[in-house]
């Protein structure tokens, strides 16, 4: 391919395609229309750039050199150990129930998420009275602070004025309370693990759901009509036609909804801070209690990077997928 | 380096130490007048002071603290900014401001005490603390632990937190059975209890108290947890067995499974509530009561902390220190406040109702205010020779920061009151703290 470039004469009006090698190289062509159009694009650009930059990749490049080196939050310089922390990571007890508790937070999670997302998204698709005040409901669980509303979870999982066991037991559903057939939900150490993915799926769910609701509008009627007019099922038309149609808009949500409960610190740090004895530890809580709480920079951040291959993999599944549908 | 230094007669004095010596000296007596004098400096005035601290428990503390700092502020010409967030967040801010090089002058620390990790960017306030020490009648024995580093203070101990019996008089009478003296007469009362409806609690998760209750009886059997050096983790002995084994007893005949998902609040709610026959906690569980609920209030008495086996009692508690960032462009200041607020130590029990400890000893002398005139809090002035902080005997360690953090502890009691043998335990937590030990650098 040969590159060229137009130029002409400003006064008649010619124009002919010159080849790039045959430019002076006085300067000339970064005052060209090419160059500018270049230069403009790139100064469009920039800021995206920098912003990626200064606020994913700084981090990601820091935390990497905290993780090979004895940093901690109390020493300005750190020497470089090497793979020392990721060893000790890997000696640790604790960590390895912290990956199986994120690796299993994580799929348990965005199974529920899927579920409970999709369910509301047709919901809300529908006509109904009051629609528009519903839709703004159901995304309070994700615009409250974190903080106040995992609380309000922690009293409605107390052991003993635990409203959700209350209402259970007077349903008769459950016991009475002293006995041992009244849960303690973040005493029992599966029940711990389940009702911190429980807050996180609660939490999360709408932001699926308004993703999905987003995708759901963008499908034209005429599409689905032809379709039932051909005969297709409610599953057939969501699996054959919609579903293909949204999947550059699902892939981006579940890519964000990946990224949100892999790193979601708070919901099990305030629930049991990894209690009862280790019983719901996540990478993300145990990172925080070691590199910040007990100051051992290097050794958090190496923590914090395991969560890279958990999250890698299917980063690069979901943008491959994505890629493959545009062309 | 003495290894590369040239031979020098030791009388000579380098033009670098008598600079340093002198600097040293005039600092020491210019803060000795200004004490004297009580007086701030002149070069205090027109400056900003900014101070953080947490949400104390007892909000009227908190109210006092703010006033008392802003009339100092008044006094000396300094404008002083108190700013208030919970504890837990205290770690994060520090290491924040830490990092940026900038932030309050005066900075809190509760219960997680981080002066080992910090000290190198933290002032010496060695002469404050020996100043105040003087002047107040000397410091308890437990005072130097979570802020000695290599011989110097790096912070002022405030107060700390006690956690003493907190028990129901009327239903331990009413079953016949002995005031909770011992860690014995405890479980005998909770085994006898629990069985009419009243059980006990100890948290068996991931919260301080969890971390505080059971390294107090750990400690009354006779346990320890690192050598006096600190250097060296202890917790393969009898005692830590006998105490793993009183534990779970305790757990099995006097407990239920709500323990293992309590927080540092869930014990006061239980007292509250009339259920708990005794709990080991603060005494802001015991106050909180007189509005909640007046009758458990009129029948929970305060014991002293329970003897173990062989009579021995020690109650860890948490200790409150203030700091100051070396980079603080206002130390002249911050000392000078830390000074003042100690000359109000007893004011500042006082406003806390009692709740705040003493550790200086002219406070800590009987009466002391507030508990000393109270016939039921009485006893806690009897604390302050039996108090100690994580690492006991060795002093508040990185190491021990982080094993705290991570609640190893109370996670092997956790285990054996959920049934793992006691030898498989204690080998699972050895191989933890060693894990530790062995990875941090020597602070």
């Amino acid at each position: 391919m040969t590159s060229t470039f137009q130029a002409g004469d400003p006064e008649t009006g010619v124009r002919v395609a010159v080849p790039l090698g045959a430019l002076p190289r006085s300067g000339a062509w970064f005052r060209s229309q090419s160059a500018r159009r270049l230069g403009f694009g790139y100064a469009l650009l920039a800021p995206a750039a920098l912003y990626v930059t200064l606020l994913v990749a700084v981090p990601f490049l820091f935390s990497l050199y905290l993780a090979v080196s004895d940093a901690t939050v109390g020493e300005q310089m750190a020497g470089f150990i090497g793979l020392e922390n990721f060893k000790a990571a890997l000696e640790m007890d604790s960590f390895w129930i912290a990956l199986r508790n994120s690796v299993v937070f994580f799929v348990v999670a965005a199974v529920l998420k899927s579920l409970l997302g999709t369910s509301l998204a047709f919901l809300l698709l529908q006509e109904f009275r009051g629609k528009k005040l519903v839709r703004a409901l159901v995304v309070i669980p994700f615009t409250l602070p974190v903080a106040i509303s995992v609380l309000g979870w922690k009293w409605m999982y107390d052991s003993q004025f635990s409203v959700v066991n209350w209402v259970l037991s007077r349903l008769g559903l459950i016991g009475a309370y002293g006995t041992d057939a009244w849960p303690v939900w973040l005493g029992d150490p599966r029940l711990a693990l389940v009702a911190c993915i429980l807050v996180n799926v609660w939490r999360t769910f709408p932001f699926s759901a308004i993703v999905l609701l987003a995708g759901f509008t963008s499908v034209p009627n005429e599409v689905l009509d032809a379709a039932k007019v051909d005969g297709c099922s409610f599953l057939q038309r969501f699996h054959n036609i919609v579903v293909p149609m949204i999947f550059p808009i699902l892939m981006v949500g579940f890519l964000f909804d990946t990224v949100f409960t892999l790193s979601d610190l708070s919901v099990v740090y305030i629930l049991t801070q990894g209690g009862p004895g280790n019983a719901t530890q996540i990478l993300p809580v145990l990172a925080y209690q070691i590199g910040i709480q007990a100051g051992n920079l290097g050794r958090g951040a190496a923590i914090a990077l395991f969560l890279v291959p958990l999250l890698a993999p299917a980063i690069f599944v979901f943008l491959r997928n994505l890629k493959r549908r545009e062309y | 380096m003495t290894l590369f230094a040239p031979d020098r007669d030791p009388l000579q004095v380098t033009r670098r130490q008598f600079v340093r010596t002198t600097s040293i000296g005039l600092a020491g007596s210019s803060l000795a007048t200004m004490l004297a004098a009580r007086r701030a400096p002149a070069q205090i005035k027109g400056s900003n002071l900014r101070i953080l601290t947490w949400s104390h428990f007892i909000p009227a503390y908190d109210a006092w603290f703010d006033k008392f700092a802003g009339e100092w502020g008044e006094k000396n010409g300094v404008k002083v900014r108190v700013d208030h967030i919970p504890h837990l967040e205290i770690p994060a801010r520090m290491a924040a401001e830490f990092a940026a090089g900038a932030g309050h002058d005066i900075l809190f620390n509760g219960s997680t005490i981080l002066t080992r990790i910090y000290y190198k960017t933290l002032a010496d306030l060695t002469d404050i603390y020996d100043q105040i020490g003087k002047k107040h009648g000397g410091w308890i024995a437990a005072a130097r632990s979570p802020v000695e580093v290599e011989g110097r203070i790096y912070g002022i101990p405030v107060y700390y937190i006690l956690l003493p019996m907190l028990w129901r008089k009327d239903l331990f009478e009413e079953a016949g059975v002995k005031p909770p003296d011992t860690w014995e007469a405890a479980r005998v009362a909770a085994r006898t209890l629990k069985a009419k409806g009243h059980p006990t609690g100890i948290q068996l998760s991931h919260c301080n108290d969890a971390n505080l209750n059971w390294r107090s009886l750990l400690f009354s059997f006779g346990g320890t947890e690192t050598d006096p050096s600190g250097e060296h983790p202890t917790i393969d002995t009898k005692e830590m067995r006998e105490a793993l084994r009183f534990g779970k007893a305790l757990f099995d005949e006097g407990m239920t499974p709500e323990v293992f998902s309590w927080d540092d609040a869930s014990d006061n709610r239980y007292l509250a509530s009339g259920i708990a026959s005794w709990i080991h906690d603060a005494i802001s569980a015991y106050r909180t009561t007189e509005s909640t609920n007046p009758n458990v209030f009129k029948n929970t008495y305060v014991g002293l902390e329970p003897a173990g086996p062989g009579g021995k009692r020690v109650s860890v508690s948490a200790p409150n220190a203030f700091m100051v960032w070396k980079f603080s462009k206002n130390q002249a200041a911050a000392k000078e406040f830390l000074v003042h607020l100690m000359d109000n130590d007893k004011q500042g029990m006082i406003e806390s109702t009692g709740y705040n400890m003493p550790f200086l000893n002219d406070t800590a002398k009987k009466p002391m205010p507030v508990i000393g005139s109270d016939a039921k809090l009485q006893v806690l002035q009897d604390f302050p020779k039996i108090v100690a902080f994580f690492g006991y005997p060795g002093p508040y360690t990185t190491q021990i920061q982080e094993v705290a953090n991570l609640f190893v502890l109370p996670d092997m009691f956790t285990r054996v009151a959920r049934g793992q043998g006691i030898d498989e335990t204690i080998k699972w937590g050895l191989g933890e703290y060693q894990r530790i030990f062995a990875k941090h650098k020597k602070a």
